[in-house]
C-alpha cells in the first residue's frame, strides 16, 4: 500500500468509521513504513481528543431559564415604546446640549457686542488710476479725461 | 408545533416549556464552540431570544429541534466572527500534562476507538482546533467527535453535504498534520532531554 494511500485513507474519515479490513490494511503498513505510522498515530490521537472534546458540554444553571424569560420582557418592553419616543429618549441629552450652546451665544453676542469693522485695506492704492476713474461718475467724465488721467499717471512713472 | 403556536401568540409558559426542553441541546451546540460556562450561557441565552423572534418563520415541515440546533450553530458562529478570531498558525508547545496524556496514548493500539475522557485531552482539542476556521472545526467536532453523519452536519448547518465533506477533509488533514508537528516537537524533547542526562 503506497504512503499516498494511507494518509488519502486517514484524511477521508475518522478512524472510527473504518472498516475493520481498512483498519487492519493501514495498521500493518504503518508497521512497516515510518512516515505512515507517524501519520496514524497522528489520526488515531486526534480522534481521541475530539471525542474527549466533544464529551466535556456544560449543562444549563437552573436559573438560566429564569434569567432568559426576564431577558425576554425587557426585549418586549423597548418593543413596545414607539420609535420616535425611542430616538427622543436617546438624542435628548445632545439635543438639550445643543440648545443650552445656541442660548448662550445668543447671550454673549448681545452682552459683549461685535466691534466695528476697521476700513477694508486692498492691495492697490486709492490713489491709482484705475481707483480715481472707478470712482468718478460715468456720466461727469469724458473720453479725452480717462485718457488724460492713465496718461498723467504713466508720464509720472 | 403546538407548543411553538403558543410562544409565537405570547404564551410565556410555552416558551419556557420550549425552553426546558430543548436547554440541552442549545447548551450542548454551544459547547461546542465555547469552554466557559458563561459564553455557553450567553451564547443559549442569544439563541432562545432569536429564536423567539423567529418563530414565525418555524413552518412545522422539519423538527424543532432541528430547526433550533440550525439557529444555534448559527448564533455561535457569528458570535466567534463578530470576535474576529483568527485561526492560529501553529500550535504552541505541550503543556506537562499534555506530554504525559500523550506518552499515556502512544502505543495502545489495541482499541483505538477507545475513549478517553479527560479535561487534558479536551484543552489540548481546544488548542489543536484552534488552527482550524470556525466552520471547519464545527464540521470535525461533530463528525470525528459526535459520530454525526455528513447529513446530519448539512442540517444543522445549513451548508450542503458536499460543503461539509470539503471542510472535514481540509479540517482532518489540517489536524492530523498539527498533531504530527506536536509529536515530532516531544520526540525531539524527549531526546534532548535524553541527552542532557547522559551527559551529566
Amino acid at each position: 500500500m503506497k504512503e499516498k494511500h494511507i494518509i488519502e485513507i486517514l484524511d477521508n474519515g475518522s478512524i472510527t468509521s473504518l472498516t475493520e479490513i481498512e483498519l487492519n490494511e493501514v495498521r500493518d503498513h504503518a508497521r512497516e513504513c515510518e512516515s505512515c505510522r507517524g501519520a496514524y498515530e497522528a489520526a488515531r490521537l486526534s480522534t481521541l481528543v475530539l471525542r474527549s472534546r466533544a464529551q466535556s458540554t456544560i449543562e444549563p444553571s437552573p436559573f438560566f431559564q429564569t434569567r432568559v424569560l426576564a431577558a425576554l420582557r425587557e426585549q418586549q418592553a423597548v418593543e413596545s415604546v414607539p420609535a420616535m419616543l425611542r430616538l427622543w429618549s436617546s438624542a435628548r441629552a445632545l439635543v438639550s446640549s445643543m440648545a443650552v450652546t445656541t442660548a448662550a451665544l445668543a447671550v454673549l453676542s448681545f452682552v459683549f457686542p461685535a466691534p466695528a469693522p476697521e476700513p477694508e485695506q486692498t492691495a492697490a492704492s486709492v490713489f491709482s488710476a484705475d481707483s480715481v476713474i472707478m470712482d468718478q461718475n460715468d456720466e461727469q467724465m469724458s473720453y479725452e479725461q480717462v485718457l488724460s488721467t492713465i496718461y498723467e499717471e504713466d508720464e509720472a512713472r | 408545533m403546538d407548543l411553538a403556536r403558543q410562544a409565537q401568540d405570547g404564551d410565556e409558559s410555552a416558551f419556557a416549556e420550549i425552553m426546558r426542553r430543548y436547554s440541552p441541546r442549545v447548551f450542548s451546540v454551544a459547547s461546542r464552540f465555547f469552554r466557559q460556562r458563561s459564553l455557553v450561557e450567553e451564547a443559549a441565552q442569544e439563541v432562545f431570544l432569536k429564536a423567539y423572534t423567529q418563530l414565525g418563520s418555524f413552518e412545522g415541515r422539519g423538527s424543532f429541534e432541528g430547526w433550533l440546533t440550525r439557529i444555534a450553530t448559527n448564533t455561535c458562529l457569528n458570535i466567534i466572527r463578530s470576535a474576529k478570531r483568527r485561526p492560529e498558525s501553529t500550535v504552541s508547545d505541550l503543556t506537562e500534562d499534555e506530554h504525559n496524556w500523550l506518552e499515556q496514548q502512544s502505543g495502545e493500539d489495541d482499541d483505538p476507538l477507545a475513549i478517553e475522557n479527560s479535561l487534558v485531552a479536551a484543552d489540548l482539542a481546544d488548542r489543536l482546533l484552534s488552527v482550524l476556521p470556525p466552520e471547519d472545526q464545527q464540521a470535525l467536532l461533530m463528525i470525528d467527535g459526535e459520530e454525526a453523519s455528513i447529513k446530519e452536519v448539512a442540517e444543522a448547518t445549513g451548508w450542503s453535504e458536499s460543503k461539509v465533506k470539503v471542510r472535514a477533509f481540509r479540517a482532518r488533514r489540517k489536524l492530523r498534520e498539527a498533531m504530527e508537528e506536536l509529536l515530532g516537537r516531544k520526540g525531539k524533547k524527549a531526546d534532548s532531554l535524553a541527552r542532557e542526562q547522559v551527559n551529566r
